[in-house]
């Protein structure tokens, strides 16, 4: 008992520590939701290019612009003027209506509008096409129907249905509104809390070396002293992760169909792997700074490498290694299945066995303390 | 000490650290594969599907068969119920669900606009956006077969009714990233992101490391330079080589990922070496602030996820919370990410991404005169 009173008096000191198990990660939880708080972009810029200067052409252009995602913020001389202004960054994307757009609509020969986007930016990019599809869509429906409607069906419905043979309907499932704060925040903050568990963990076991060096802390009882050590932080990450979840399904009211009992026991035991992996890389540095290094390189992806934004079916054999390194890709498949399927527990079993795969590195990293133990003491602090 | 010694101890200093050299070569190296690594693949391709088909005639099979026969969707199987598809989706991880309702056939004949209907799993956007795009291919496909059937039948002629099935055509075109790669829209800014967060980390681990030594009372190389030369020497240093690693970064690692290299030459050495003067700065100041060498590497990391998500190349700027913006102006990554993708991706002319320039300008002052009277500070501290 004596001995855990002075790890928590060891964490208490280190003014560093303390803010990275106190204050630091809700400060920079709240900071990712903050950036994507608005959940859907508004008003993008797209620029316009009229050469047709029509009734027909202005009524497109309004139509566009009704588009909550999209505005027309800039009309632009000729083509050239446009596309600087879109290699400049100022528009995301560019509308080209051509000459005698109106005279061809009429004339039964359908003028082509060329659309242009930018995709260097994917995410903006894909919201501002699907913006323009829809409006587009729209404003054909209503000119094609309003054709219809003066000569071959009279009633609305009919001319619609001519318009418009086929309706499609998507309906998302699981994020019903398509809102990227749930989207991306709910796999963000996870993979910045793995990157605060497996570095606090590094730190915490390099205030030994500056101490009396590891053979001092380990001499004896070299699992207990690693297990007193972790235990302190283990318990204050969970109490991060808990609140992280609660306020997500009772705060933000993002769904959890599932059980959170079982997603909580899930983080238990996904920031005890992130401990063993973190223990296991401070022993095979055995210094603080190559020993964060290593864990920088480790866990610094964690999100790309988590399947949310870019899918790990489509992912190489090798990145699905690496992928499946982290404990955090196991946990994240878990939260969703939890959260948006409801699935049942029996069906997220092999992560949760996954997860407890870890105990692997931690066991090395046992081994290594060991043999640091029984080393001469003064010797096992590196240079 | 002359500034030729201080130069030739510096240089000692930093390759003698193996703490620095495993961050900058190690990092920049190493990064420069796993980054990429989750993408290689560039775009999610044959996502699957389960289908359920209420309807059943010949038509609705061949709707199917169209959706199938998209590169964005594969039918994994046919369900014979919303609820056992439901079920399936979730067991098997497919990506999304697609009915066609009761009476499609017939309801279509009497023109009565049935809707298809797509359910797509929202959790992962690509994917969802993958599937939909790939649903809305065939839909649309068929929709227009349909109206040219029916032109047909009111008595157009087939070359006609081909033509004007559309009043209006939109042709929708990809610009800059024309195939929508994932490689291609990440890369280029997180390339830059990782010069920048190493060249912090090296600094602040030399300055760290520094002022250890100082605290256990060991002599510094530098106590007698003054602190305008030890800031030149250092910045020099670094600058040379990090202009190599960039080098390394917009040629064959480009070249190897196939990113576009629209920049000429000489503007991106220009911007690189203006990228290059505030950070270094920067990692200046860090490295004489910071008691211990391995905390650099600790602030630079947790920074990094709020800088990739700020700096506006995922998320638009307008989109994020003034405070929050008006803070990440302060980080010379935020401007440089942007005009590094102008000039080189986006193939911009150097005269448009002169705001940005003259935004690294200001933090190089800013961050240079700060560093300067840091050095100045910390140098005092040591005589007394």
């Amino acid at each position: 008992m004596e001995k855990r009173a002075s790890e928590w008096r060891l964490l208490v000191e280190d003014p560093w520590l303390v803010s990275l198990v106190t204050w630091l990660p809700p400060l920079l939880f709240v900071m990712i939701y903050a950036i994507f708080s608005q959940g859907m972009a508004r008003n993008l810029p797209v620029g316009v290019v009229d050469l047709d200067h029509s009734t027909l052409s202005r009524a497109l252009m309004r139509y566009y612009d009704a588009s909550p995602t999209i505005a027309l913020a800039r009309n632009y001389p000729d083509a050239l003027a446009g596309m600087t202004a879109m290699r400049g960054g100022e528009i995301y994307g560019l509308l080209i209506i051509p000459a005698d757009a109106e005279k061809n609509a009429l004339l039964g020969c359908p003028p082509s509008i060329e659309a242009f986007y930018n995709s260097q930016f994917l995410l903006i990019g894909r919201q501002v096409k699907t913006a323009l599809l829809q409006a587009h869509a729209t404003a054909l429906a209503k000119i094609e129907t309003l054709k219809h409607l003066g000569s071959q069906a009279p009633v609305m419905g009919q001319a619609l249905a001519r318009a418009v043979p086929v309706a499609t309907q998507a309906t998302p499932l699981f994020n019903s509104s398509t809102n990227y704060t749930q989207f991306l925040v709910s796999a963000a903050i996870p993979a910045l809390w793995q990157i605060f568990i497996v570095m606090t963990t590094v730190l915490s076991m390099a205030t030994e070396l500056r101490r009396d060096g590891l053979a001092d802390w380990l001499k004896d009882r070299p699992v207990r002293g690693l297990v007193e050590k972790l235990t302190p932080y283990g318990l204050l990450f969970w109490l991060h992760g808990i609140m992280f979840l609660v306020t997500m399904v009772f705060v933000l009211g993002w769904p959890l169909h599932g059980s959170l009992v079982f997603l909580i026991f899930c983080q238990l035991i996904t920031v005890m792997a992130c401990q063993c992996a973190g223990a296991l890389i401070f022993f095979l540095s055995r210094d603080a700074a190559r020993g964060l290094g290593f864990a920088a390189a480790y866990c610094a992806p964690g999100l790309a490498f988590m399947g949310v934004t870019f899918p790990s079916t489509d992912m190489t054999v090798l990145a699905r290694v690496w992928r499946s390194l982290m404990p955090i890709s196991h946990y994240m498949d878990i939260q969703i299945a939890q959260a948006n399927y409801g699935a049942a527990q029996v069906l997220s079993l092999p992560q949760v066995g996954y997860l407890l795969l870890f105990i692997l590195p931690g066991l090395a990293a046992c081994i290594l303390g060991a043999r640091i133990s029984r080393t001469p003491s003064g010797s096992g602090a590196a240079v | 000490m002359s500034l030729f010694q201080l130069f030739k101890a510096e240089l000692g200093a930093v390759f003698t650290n193996i703490a620095l050299l495993l961050t900058l070569f190690g990092g920049v190296l190493f990064y420069s594969v796993l980054y990429p690594l989750p993408y290689v693949t560039q775009v999610p391709r044959e996502q699957q599907v389960v289908v359920v088909n209420l309807d059943d005639s010949q038509f609705a099979r061949r709707l199917v068969r169209m959706v199938d026969a998209t590169a964005q969707v594969q039918i994994h199987s046919q369900a014979s119920s919303l609820a056992q598809a439901e079920e399936r989706m979730i067991e098997k991880k497919l990506a999304g669900i697609l009915v066609v309702p009761e009476n499609f056939y017939r309801d279509l004949l009497l023109g009565r606009r049935p809707s298809l209907a797509f359910a797509g799993d929202a959790s992962y956007f690509l994917v969802f956006g993958t599937v939909l795009e790939g649903m809305s291919a065939a839909g649309t496909t068929l929709a227009a077969e349909i109206k040219v059937t029916q032109s047909l039948l009111s008595g157009q002629a087939l070359a006609l009714a081909q033509a004007q099935h559309h009043a209006i055509n939109l042709g929708l075109h990809a610009l800059f990233n024309e195939t929508q790669g994932y490689v291609n829209y990440v890369i280029p800014a997180v390339f830059v992101l990782i010069l920048h967060q190493t060249l912090i980390m090296g600094m602040g681990i030399l300055g760290g490391s520094e002022n250890e030594q100082q605290k256990e009372g060991k002599t510094v190389h530098w106590q007698t330079a003054s602190p305008a030369a030890l800031l030149l020497a250092r910045t020099l240093i670094f600058i040379i080589i990090y202009t190599l690693l960039s080098l390394y970064y917009y040629g064959p690692a480009y070249a190897y990922y196939d990113i576009p290299r629209l920049a000429a030459m000489g503007d991106l050495a220009l911007l690189n070496l203006v990228f290059l003067l505030p950070v270094s700065f920067l990692g200046i100041c860090l490295g004489a602030v910071l008691p211990r060498r391995e905390l650099a590497t600790l602030i630079v990391l947790l920074s990094s996820m709020p800088l990739v998500f700020a700096c506006g190349f995922v998320w638009p700027i307008s989109a994020i919370p003034g405070p929050i913006n008006t803070l990440m102006q302060l980080i010379p990554a935020v401007p440089a990410i942007k005009a590094f993708i102008l000039l080189n991706q986006m193939g911009a002319d150097f005269r448009q991404i002169f705001p940005q320039v003259l935004h690294l300008t200001i933090l190089t002052a800013g961050y240079g005169l700060s560093a300067f009277l840091l050095l100045t500070r910390r140098m005092n501290r040591f005589a007394l």
